[in-house]
């Protein structure tokens, strides 16, 4: 009985949510839309389809718009930032599941600390510090800032997922003799394989969508990543729509690509981490 | 006193931990106590720091920008979280009992601004809503609503608003994520009696998924309010702060007087204020929203 009114309300309401859907990837459809199109076409209106798709936006952008250093400088930050952050993360997140140390409770408060203090309240000491050591406009400072921030995270997301880990392995481990840089090799990485990947997928994403590190650490242009070449394109190119529009598409097309192939392992990761 | 089996002497098992101690301490924990030293200090960054106490706090306190900032900050917590956090939840509660395969593929959409760098999604938007050749007001005149179309970010009344929004999209799919886990975490026998009680819909969302939903509620609401807090990237590719302060906020004052006017030390007085803003909200969301969680140390 209340079934039978419960259909009309229930496809409604699939309706919405579709259209919901729909209007939140819009800004995606028409980024990929006019990136396609010529400067004439742009004119006749953001919904209208091009006579024929104009790729050599992709070029100009690529090659006039200088996306290929960023492009470049992005991966040559990101893959050190990641490698390091979860090498880092496994040997300090280890002490903090294992090991004991004086000033535990303390050294744990002030790396929770980081995660809580965005790099906006620090970055003019840091600037000032990496200007000493002479790193302003270098990969250094792109990297090395990225991977300090990304050691908290690092460190409590690979401790509270070797706490999982049954005890049992690892105390005949100890009994065999085995040494705790081995065991630490051989047993604790092997198993931690899946926290690991998680956490790299979420230190990509971070470091690739970072700006204000080289916003304030860099104002080279030849060590620019993504994001922040995309300012200063859009102030060279802002009548420029189409190749302002391709060059976005290269920025976020690596994210995209990423997220639908490891879609379930970030939400699974995401929500694991967000409610424990 | 050992934590475990792998425990050893405290020398040795300094080996793992100070590596990555040491480059935290050099580049996160040093210059978060320097801002806090430089932040009691006058400073031009060229010569030596002159020590002003806490005049850089006063003059902020009595600075009608600062007031300014601080009050846009809050209005645009209503974007930031509040919208966010009801959106989210609302869908969470209509999409959880679709098809597996349906909420997969709706998830997917609603969730990717929430990847995408805010500082790129900052240009697209501003993109979207030129006043001259954006879609967003080409939509409009296309559908009759043309005297609608605004210079929305060059408007004085709306480019708050228009800014905030972006936020909103940007969130919301992220708290809807959040709360369907959450929502699957609950036992579904609460559901299927409350159905044999004869609960409506909007019961049993009152009373039972929402109160369920609170440690949920607490993680999203820490995590808008920080972002709210740290709103720098959106705000600087869209607005600049502008038109005239309408979309002034701390970090992007601080921004502006550090590095464009090179006040340092009122510069880090800001970003110390933000700091001890987002500890104190972080400290009563924790007291006020749903229970304690446990911790590592």
């Amino acid at each position: 009985m209340s079934r039978s009114s419960n259909i009309p309300a229930a496809l409604f309401l699939r309706v919405v949510l579709w259209l919901l859907a729909l209007v939140t990837i819009i800004p995606f459809l028409l980024l990929l839309l006019t990136s396609i199109k010529s400067k004439a076409d742009v004119l006749k209106g953001a919904f209208a389809l091009p006579a024929y798709p104009h790729f050599e936006n992709y070029l100009d952008a690529w090659n006039a718009g200088h996306f290929n250093i960023y492009f470049w400088n992005s991966i040559v930050v990101v893959i050190p930032v990641v490698a390091a952050s979860v090498f880092l993360g496994l040997l300090t997140g280890f002490a903090f599941a294992y090991l004991s140390f004086p000033l535990r409770r303390t050294l744990f408060a002030i790396l929770t600390l980081g995660m809580m203090v965005p790099a906006e309240a620090f970055i003019i000491p840091l600037y000032y510090e990496m200007r000493y050591l002479g790193l302003i406009n270098t990969y250094a400072a792109l990297i090395i800032p990225q991977i300090a921030m990304s050691i908290p995270f690092s460190t409590i997301f690979l401790a509270s997922a070797m706490q999982q880990l049954p005890e049992e392995v690892l105390e005949a481990a100890v009994l065999d003799g085995a040494g705790r840089f081995y065991i630490l090799r051989k047993i604790v990485i092997p198993l931690m394989i899946p926290a690991m990947s998680t956490l790299a997928l979420f230190l990509f994403i971070w470091t690739w969508n970072e700006f204000l590190i080289p916003f304030i650490l860099v104002n080279d242009d030849a060590y620019r990543t993504l994001p922040l070449g995309m300012l200063f394109f859009q102030g060279r190119y802002t009548v420029n729509t189409p190749v302002l529009t391709a060059g976005a598409v290269i920025v976020i097309f690596p994210l995209i690509l990423t997220y639908l192939v490891f879609q379930r392992r970030f939400i699974a990761g995401l929500t694991a981490g967000a409610t424990k | 006193m050992k934590r475990s089996a792998l425990d050893g002497t405290q020398q040795t098992n300094f080996i793992y931990l100070l590596p990555g101690l040491l480059l935290y301490a050099a580049f996160v924990f040093g210059p978060i106590v320097a801002a806090l030293g430089l932040s009691l200090t006058s400073w031009d960054g060229l010569t030596m720091p002159r020590w002003v106490g806490l005049g850089n706090y006063a003059d902020l306190f009595s600075d009608s920008r600062f007031y300014i900032a601080l009050r846009n900050n809050a209005e645009l917590m209503i974007f930031y979280c509040v919208l966010p956090l009801v959106l989210g939840i609302t869908l969470a509660a209509c999409v959880w009992n679709l098809k597996q395969r349906e909420q997969l593929a709706l998830r997917t959409f609603l969730f990717l601004p929430y990847i995408m760098p805010t500082a790129v999604l900052g240009i697209i938007w501003a993109w979207l809503y030129n006043p001259a050749f954006g879609p967003f007001n080409q939509f409009l005149r296309a559908v009759g609503l043309g005297r609608f179309a605004l210079p929305w970010l060059g408007d004085f009344n709306f480019v708050l608003p228009a800014v905030g929004i972006v936020a909103t999209w940007y969130f919301f799919g992220f708290c809807m994520v959040i709360f369907l886990t959450g929502i699957q975490r609950i036992d579904p026998s609460l559901f299927d009696a409350a159905k044999v009680d004869g609960a409506s819909a909007r019961k049993t969302f009152f009373w039972i998924t929402l109160p369920l939903l609170m440690p949920e509620i607490r993680v999203v609401l820490l995590l808008t309010v920080i972002a709210s807090i740290k709103s720098f990237d959106l705000i600087f590719t869209m607005t600049r702060g502008g038109p005239a302060n309408a979309t002034l906020v701390p970090n992007i004052y601080m921004y502006q007087l550090g590095f464009e006017l090179n006040r340092f030390g009122a510069a880090a007085a800001i970003a110390i204020v933000g700091a001890l803003l987002t500890f104190a909200i972080n400290f009563a969301i924790h007291r006020l929203v749903g229970a304690r969680s446990k911790g590592l140390a």
